[in-house]
């Protein structure tokens, strides 16, 4: 079985449990917890901000009330394991960044969603699960399989994708037309935009993220993956120092030296500021900049920005990533947590969401007339996320630690110049052959 | 009638005994946690010993060491620089003259500002394209730098970001100090014919000796311990060139998750910490005039 057949068979039959149970029992699912508060614990991020527009609604129609606990993203992980580790914690819904779901679920954190998903008295008959972008539920909610992150035998459904995204190349229209320029269609042709934007324009080429720790890391992946390398090979041996890994990073050094002033400092804020004040003539990261790029109160660049796919190298591949949504374990209201969850991801308030300049997570939403009229860039997201790869990353439990403490510092070096693009990944191999061999992989 | 000598500790017993149990316990606590491999988010009972692994870690581990020394470095610049200031100001503003409660409330204000507001300001302030900095720069026909993404620049970014938080707690110490200053030895030594240096640093500054003595001491530990406007301006980098140690033992403990490795350095840190403020009394012992 295909692994995204998995996820789709997965959740039908999971989804399939409430069918029977239409009706006024689904219709009065909320009534039992009116009154209660879900606390819930999101991030400052622009999909929630969005969200937060929405939330008042949930309050009106169901009667269950939501105190929001919003924490600045680099603080929530330390905030959120506090709480959950005790014995009973102070959210029942927290958001989580992706690279996160495998610490969670291996220090049983988080409820795995099927018994709820099976509860007739919660679970919505109209939910439709398999509308959700099957690349989304699977990078973002599944934990378990083969690779521990994946789908495929023995994986379950974990989370939810609430502020879920892919990688897509934005750039601005006004300048290319007047230099008579193309999208960039592989990284050859970027490579030589780079250079050339920085020099008749006299603005950044292509914004990016760049500060020590993940951001550098993230930047990095982003050219890694379609240039057809990895972090580590089948057997959880490091790569990444590879041809693909060096020549990924010595184009992440040309972004630099091409970009914008001051990207090794940048994390995603800086670089989608630098993109939206007109500092740099392209973008290429996250699809949740399509809400902002529209928005004057933040953007100089409305209405001059097209949208592309990630370009290709040796293979096309854009990112998965971004924020899901789960119930910690420890939850005191559980139950209406969850079924904030399945409000905040139905078709209704997914669409809701979208117009107040939130991202989608459902494939009904990006084909919605109303929405691709005012964002015509879903058409490139679709596309894009045909080639998206949930395993961009290897978000195994000790990601974080790697992705921080040891690629977080060398990436950063080869970026200020430091070290070589080759010095900086060869000096990686034993920090994180190290940490491997700590978290008990036999490499 | 003479009060028996048990009754003072009698008194004093009590709160003592709470503050020692408040300083010792979560000292004792991280010493405890030290000899654990603990990570944070499982119960305690998951906890494994691993003995002194973590302090023979802690020692071997070159990124401690390198972050030992950019915060070594990091303190004696901005102690130094933040006491000279400070000292200065102070003197500066002694006497009530036209606008002085205006300038003092003025160089206070820093300090009272939460230090994450700091280093988001900062960041904003020394922003490659957007900054202030770079714009005053620029006005002088001087380039734009990277003050953030060049390690050199990035340190004395930190530097500087200290620099003006804290120059303000020294100032308004000393403001304090000068004032107590028995007016009968200035006019004393004006009279024998002191000029300004030697009334400054022959008799003032000798005289406030031990308030400086323990506000360096203070501005040490704080040096040894500031977290949050790093955090937030640089994460420690271009590289690690600008990983404090409790940047480090913040990103043991809650990005790689090694809760004992973490309580082990900072025991370390602790260490340092006393050895400096020892070292710092002993250069003026405020309680020897009152022996």
């Amino acid at each position: 079985m295909k692994r995204r057949s998995f996820v789709k068979g997965g959740a039908v039959s999971v989804f399939g449990a409430g069918l029977p149970l239409r009706g006024a029992l689904a219709q009065s699912r909320y009534a039992r917890y009116a009154g209660q508060t879900v606390t819930f614990g999101i991030p400052a991020h622009p999909h929630y901000d969005a969200m937060l527009k929405i939330l008042p609604e949930f309050t009106r129609e169901t009667g269950i009330k939501v105190d929001v606990d919003k924490l600045a993203m680099g603080r929530m992980k330390e905030k959120h394991l506090l709480e959950m580790a005790k014995p009973q914690g102070d959210y029942d819904l927290v958001s989580y960044v992706v690279m996160w779901k495998g610490e969670y679920v291996a220090k049983n954190l988080i409820h795995p969603l099927e018994r709820f998903l099976k509860n007739p008295a919660l679970a919505d008959p109209a939910y439709d699960l398999n509308d959700i972008v099957p690349i989304y539920l699977e990078n973002l909610g599944m934990v378990g399989g083969p690779k521990g992150y994946l789908a495929g035998p023995g994986a379950q459904l974990y989370g939810l994708p609430y502020g879920a995204e892919t990688s897509v190349l934005a750039y601005r229209r006004d300048i290319f037309a007047k230099h008579n320029l193309q999208p960039p269609g592989n990284y050859d042709d970027f490579a030589r935009l780079l250079r050339l934007l920085k020099d008749k324009e006299g603005i950044g080429a292509l914004a990016s993220r760049g500060q020590a720790g993940h951001q550098c890391v993230h930047a990095w992946l982003l050219h890694l993956n379609p240039l057809g390398g990895s972090v580590f090979d089948d057997r959880w041996k490091v790569r990444f120092n590879d041809e693909a890994g060096i020549k990924a990073l010595k184009f992440l050094q040309e972004v630099v030296a091409t970009g914008p002033a001051g990207i090794p400092a940048y994390g995603q804020g800086e670089s989608n500021t630098a993109f939206l004040q007109g500092q740099a003539a392209m973008y290429l990261d996250s699809t949740s900049l399509a809400g902002l790029v529209n928005d004057p109160a933040k953007s100089r660049i409305a209405g001059k920005v097209s949208w592309a796919l990630h370009p290709m190298g040796t293979r096309r591949a854009s990112q998965s990533g971004g924020l899901g949504l789960a119930i910690p374990r420890n939850a005191k209201n559980a139950d209406a947590g969850f079924l904030l969850m399945q409000w905040l991801t139905s078709k209704a308030q997914d669409k809701a969401c979208t117009r107040a300049g939130g991202t989608p997570v459902r494939n009904s939403t990006m084909v919605d007339a109303e929405l691709v009229r005012q964002y015509p860039e879903f058409i490139t997201f679709r596309e894009a996320l045909k080639y998206s790869n949930p395993d961009w990353r290897p978000i195994i439990p000790v990601w974080d630690k790697i992705n921080v403490q040891a690629l977080g510092v060398g990436i950063s070096e080869a970026l200020t110049g430091k070290k070589t693009a080759e010095a900086a990944l060869n000096d990686l191999v034993a920090p994180v052959t190290q940490i491997m061999r700590e978290a008990n992989y036999k490499v | 009638m003479r009060t028996p000598s048990w009754v003072p500790a009698l008194y004093l017993g009590p709160a003592v005994l709470i503050m020692a149990a408040a300083c010792l316990y979560p000292v004792l606590s991280a010493f405890q946690l030290g000899f654990f491999d603990w990570s944070m988010g499982t119960p305690w009972s998951d906890a494994r010993w691993v003995g002194l692994d973590s302090f023979v870690s802690a020692f071997s581990n070159p990124r401690v060491w390198s972050s030992l020394w950019t915060t070594l470095l990091f303190a004696a610049v901005c102690v130094s620089a933040e006491m000279v200031l400070g000292i200065a100001l102070a003197l500066a503003l002694e006497k009530p003259v036209r606008g002085t409660a205006f300038f003092r409330t003025l160089f206070i204000l820093p300090m009272m500002i939460a230090p994450i507001a700091v280093g988001l300001a900062w960041r904003y302030l020394f922003d490659a394209q957007f900054g202030l900095v770079n714009a005053v720069l620029g006005l002088f026909g001087m380039a734009a730098r990277g003050w953030l993404s060049d390690p050199a620049l990035a340190f004395a970014a930190i530097v500087v970001a200290d620099i003006w938080q804290w120059t303000p707690f020294v100032f308004i110490m000393m403001v304090a100090a000068l004032a107590n200053v028995d007016a009968a030895v200035i006019e004393a030594s004006r009279i024998d014919g002191a000029r300004w240096w030697q009334m400054t640093f022959l008799v003032k500054l000798p005289m406030v000796m031990h308030v400086i003595a323990i506000t360096l001491m203070m501005r040490l530990i704080d040096a040894f311990r500031v977290l949050e406007v790093i955090y937030v301006l640089t994460f420690g980098g271009p590289g690690d060139s600008t990983e404090i140690l409790a940047l480090h033992i913040y990103k043991t403990a809650f990005v790689g998750q090694q809760l004992g490795a973490a309580a082990a350095i900072s025991v370390l840190l602790l260490v340092v910490v006393a050895a400096l403020s020892w070292g710092a009394l002993r250069l003026s012992n405020p309680l020897k005039s009152e022996k």
